[in-house]
């Protein structure tokens, strides 16, 4: 089920009603709140629920033997055997397509055949969340950072509609302990909530799924069909795009969690005003960033042995960061490409001085030219569009909305965050009826910019 | 990598006093209410075009009651006018459309139709072949099959100055007239465009009831139902054909793994058949089903270029990327052999 969708239009305000009339009463709300999460889930297939389920058991098996033992190597032992089951999961649902034509390609050059059957995987929507909260959960558990949660909240913590296809990704320690106490009916933060699921409408439907229809689709399907000025504008737009497409749906996640009591971390703090690769990681994707930080980066030896050490556990971070946002080589070469510009930044640290505003223009221009690797189907339809950013002719696609939305999305940015936040304030202090008066108008507003064929995924569905 | 001493909480940053969860409820009740007045209608409309399931259920039976109030308050009406700018569609107008065939589209009962030298392809007679000279447009049209072969027919003929016009339209079918109404579609593009080549990819969404006799619902998938979908596609193939000026690609599709879905796709494949007879010199019938799935069989992989490869998406019923390329080329080298402009 997707969020601006009229089915989930019926779910929300059903489950929600439901929800806070059965708040105090934990026993039967922790059941309820269960059922409705995997019936949002069953509507993208059903056998997911099974896959969703197992994972569940699984961990949660896992996270009791470790607790139970107080033997260190065996509790490592388990650790490592839950943390590589569940990335086997992932790889035989995400990878395998990838690895079996990529090994057979190999194989068969030297001539030995094609040993590894082929096979199409369906790719259960969002099990690359559902498996780091997983491991989220298991190693906060061996860590002694938390304890075993019961099983109804774990699976309510992997499961919570909210977060379940597309994140933010929340951290067990972050998540499990707001469902140890009922959510205060008194302190919900209905304001902050509707404002974001209204930001994240616009910012998904009436602008991520315009600059998809209106450029990026056209140019990064056919880019040999587009000269400089079109590709240029397609670069920045696809930019926009995907944070729009991304944070709107990150936005909508987390004020449906605060409508009904929960509290989310943040995930995007405005990533296009950063003035380095690595303030950019701070402020896009910040839940994965995090992750990969805390059980990647920190594991490899983090910054501790020297700047050398750090470059390379930063590369080896950002490449798997990289993969995992599919299996593909334009997402190794883009985390590649984010690994090396961070190792140049942490070697270059303190010898070399910047302006402000050279330091942005440099930061942002790296940004758009990767998402070309990440964007194209292919290394080779990449290296195509990379030629055509030189190639003069006709500027076929620039139109004022184009251009001005574009500008819009980059510009406030970089405006200072106090007159916006203000802004963002009056809204969220209107009176409730208000409040819903102003998101039906705007999701008035913004079905009427829906194609016939409906709205398309987020771009996050597919990781 | 970032390290930050603090991970930031969403409501870390300035927000307004929390307040009862009571309003949580108001605001979104007044949200619903005001959504069921205003797009009631939309949301009936929405339910019909659905594919059958349970969230169709639901849908329609909360739009039922919404559209019934939104038939009976302007405002819902006046809203539509006043967005309708916003809306990105193509507004398909003028005749053509399948509800209200034109005049002369049906036969005198009784009476056998005349078979003109449209039905006969020159080369199946051992004719010289009509070729055409130069193929300056080409629309790739069709439901979500049509992705991303339409992409690889473009990358492919763009060194070739060849204009593509990709104009999918997911989710739709010729038997699914509620969401796109394909005579009248086909009728637009064929103005509109002016193809002189149209490449047609269409059919995973069909098996909806078609309107037989006496406006009789029939349902899929038997010889009635096959007549009265070969009677759409005849019609649409006649309409891109512009009277013998342009060529038209019609891909059938290959079987789906689902076998349910398996029996659709044989009827729909054995109804365009029938409706390309009276224009085999325009109409090319590319068999896809037999290049993808022979025998009947379904397959996920097959080999290309002598190498096993997966062909087909996982959900077991559109090409994938290589499989697209297969049928680009397929399209392709018929093409060539209609258009002088292509040949080296």
């Amino acid at each position: 089920m997707v969020f601006p969708t009229i089915q989930f239009a019926v779910f929300f305000p059903i489950v929600l009603a439901i929800s806070w009339a059965l708040m105090r009463r934990q026993p039967v709300w922790k059941p309820f709140m269960l059922g409705a999460s995997y019936l949002f889930y069953s509507a993208a297939n059903p056998l997911f629920c099974v896959m969703l389920a197992a994972i569940t058991l699984g961990n949660q098996g896992a996270s009791k033997l470790i607790h139970r033992s107080e033997d260190a190597r065996v509790r490592k032992r388990i650790v490592v055997a839950a943390v590589t089951v569940n990335l086997a999961t992932l790889g035989v649902f995400k990878y395998y397509g990838f690895f079996s034509q990529e090994v057979n390609a190999v194989l068969d050059g030297v001539g030995l055949g094609l040993p590894v059957p082929l096979a199409a995987i369906v790719l259960p929507v969002g099990i690359s969340f559902i498996i780091f909260q997983a491991i989220s959960y298991t190693v906060d558990v061996y860590r002694r950072e938390i304890e075993p949660a019961t099983t109804f909240d774990l699976g309510l913590y992997l499961s919570f509609f909210p977060h379940l296809v597309a994140g933010p990704i929340v951290r067990a320690k972050e998540f499990l302990p707001q469902l140890t106490t009922p959510r205060d009916p008194r302190k919900v933060a209905v304001g902050a909530g509707v404002a974001l699921i209204v930001i994240g409408l616009t910012k998904k439907v009436a602008i991520a799924d315009f600059l998809a229809r209106e450029i990026v689709d056209p140019v990064y399907g056919v880019p040999q069909a587009y000269s400089a000025p079109d590709v240029i504008l397609a670069s920045y737009a696809y930019a926009v795009q995907i944070f729009c497409d991304f944070s709107g749906y990150t936005d909508i996640a987390i004020g449906l969690a605060l409508l009904m009591g929960f509290v989310f971390p943040q995930n995007f703090d405005r990533p296009y005003r950063a003035t380095s690769v690595r303030e950019y990681w701070r402020r896009w994707h910040m839940t994965l960033s995090r992750f990969l930080r805390d059980f990647l980066f920190i594991p490899l030896g983090g910054s501790r042995s020297g700047k050398l050490k750090t470059a390379r556990n930063l590369f080896i971070t950002m490449v798997l960061g990289g993969l995992w946002h599919g299996a593909a080589w334009g997402f190794v070469l883009w985390g590649a490409l984010h690994g090396a510009a961070l190792v140049v930044e942490t070697l270059l640290r303190g010898r070399v001085k910047v302006p402000g505003w050279l330091a942005w223009l440099l930061t942002f221009h790296f940004i758009v030219l990767a998402f070309v690797v990440f964007r194209s189907p292919s290394l080779g339809q990449a290296g195509t569009y990379l030629s055509r950013l030189v190639e003069p002719g006709p500027a076929t696609l620039w139109t004022v909305p184009i251009v001005a939305v574009v500008v819009l999305v980059v510009g406030l940015q970089l405006l200072p965050a106090r007159p916006m936040d203000a802004l963002r304030v009056a809204f969220e202090r209107l009176h409730p009826v208000a409040l819903g008066a102003s998101m039906a108008t705007v999701i008035v507003l913004v079905a009427a910019t829906v194609s016939s064929q409906g709205v398309p995924p987020f771009i996050y569905f597919q990781f | 990598m970032a390290t930050t001493e603090h991970d930031p909480f969403i409501l870390d940053r300035p927000t307004a006093p929390r307040i009862s969860a009571r309003g949580s409820l108001i605001c979104i009740g007044v949200a619903v209410l005001l959504l069921l007045v205003l797009e009631g209608a939309s949301i009936r409309r929405s339910g019909q075009r659905m594919d059958p399931g349970l969230q169709r259920t639901v849908v329609r039976a909360v739009g039922a009651p919404a559209g019934w109030l939104a038939d009976r308050l302007p405002i819902g009406d006046a809203v539509d006018g006043l967005t309708s700018w916003l809306s990105p569609d193509e507004k398909l107008t003028g005749p053509g459309g399948f509800e209200t065939p034109a005049a002369g589209t049906s036969a005198r009962a009784g009476a056998a139709t005349a078979i003109t030298p449209d039905a006969f392809d020159p080369a199946a007679l051992g004719e010289k072949p009509v070729r055409l000279n130069k193929l300056g447009t080409l629309l790739v049209t069709g439901d979500s099959m049509s992705q991303p072969l339409d992409v690889e027919l473009a990358r492919g003929l763009a060194a070739s100055g060849v204009r593509t016009v990709r104009d999918a339209h997911l989710g739709s079918g010729i038997s699914k007239t509620s969401l796109v109404d394909w005579g009248r579609l086909s009728s637009q593009q064929a103005r509109e465009r002016k193809p002189d080549a149209v490449v047609v990819f269409l059919g995973a969404n069909e098996g909806f009831p078609l309107p037989g006799a006496g406006k009789r619902l029939v349902s899929c998938c038997g010889p009635t139902w096959a007549a009265l979908y070969a009677t759409r596609a005849r019609k649409m193939m006649d309409t891109y054909r512009r009277s013998g000026a342009a060529r038209v690609y019609w891909l059938t599709l290959p079987l789906p793994r689902d076998p349910a879905r398996q029996k659709i796709v044989r009827s729909v494949n054995a109804a365009v058949a029938v409706a390309a007879q009276p224009y085999r010199a325009q109409v090319r019938i590319l068999d896809m089903a037999q290049v993808f799935t022979p025998a009947g069989r379904f397959r996920a992989a097959m080999a290309v270029g002598g190498k096993d490869t997966v062909v087909r998406e996982p959900d077991g019923i559109h090409l994938n990327g290589a499989g697209a390329k297969v049928a680009a080329g397929l399209v392709e080298s018929r093409l060539k052999a209609d258009f002088d402009s292509l040949r080296p």
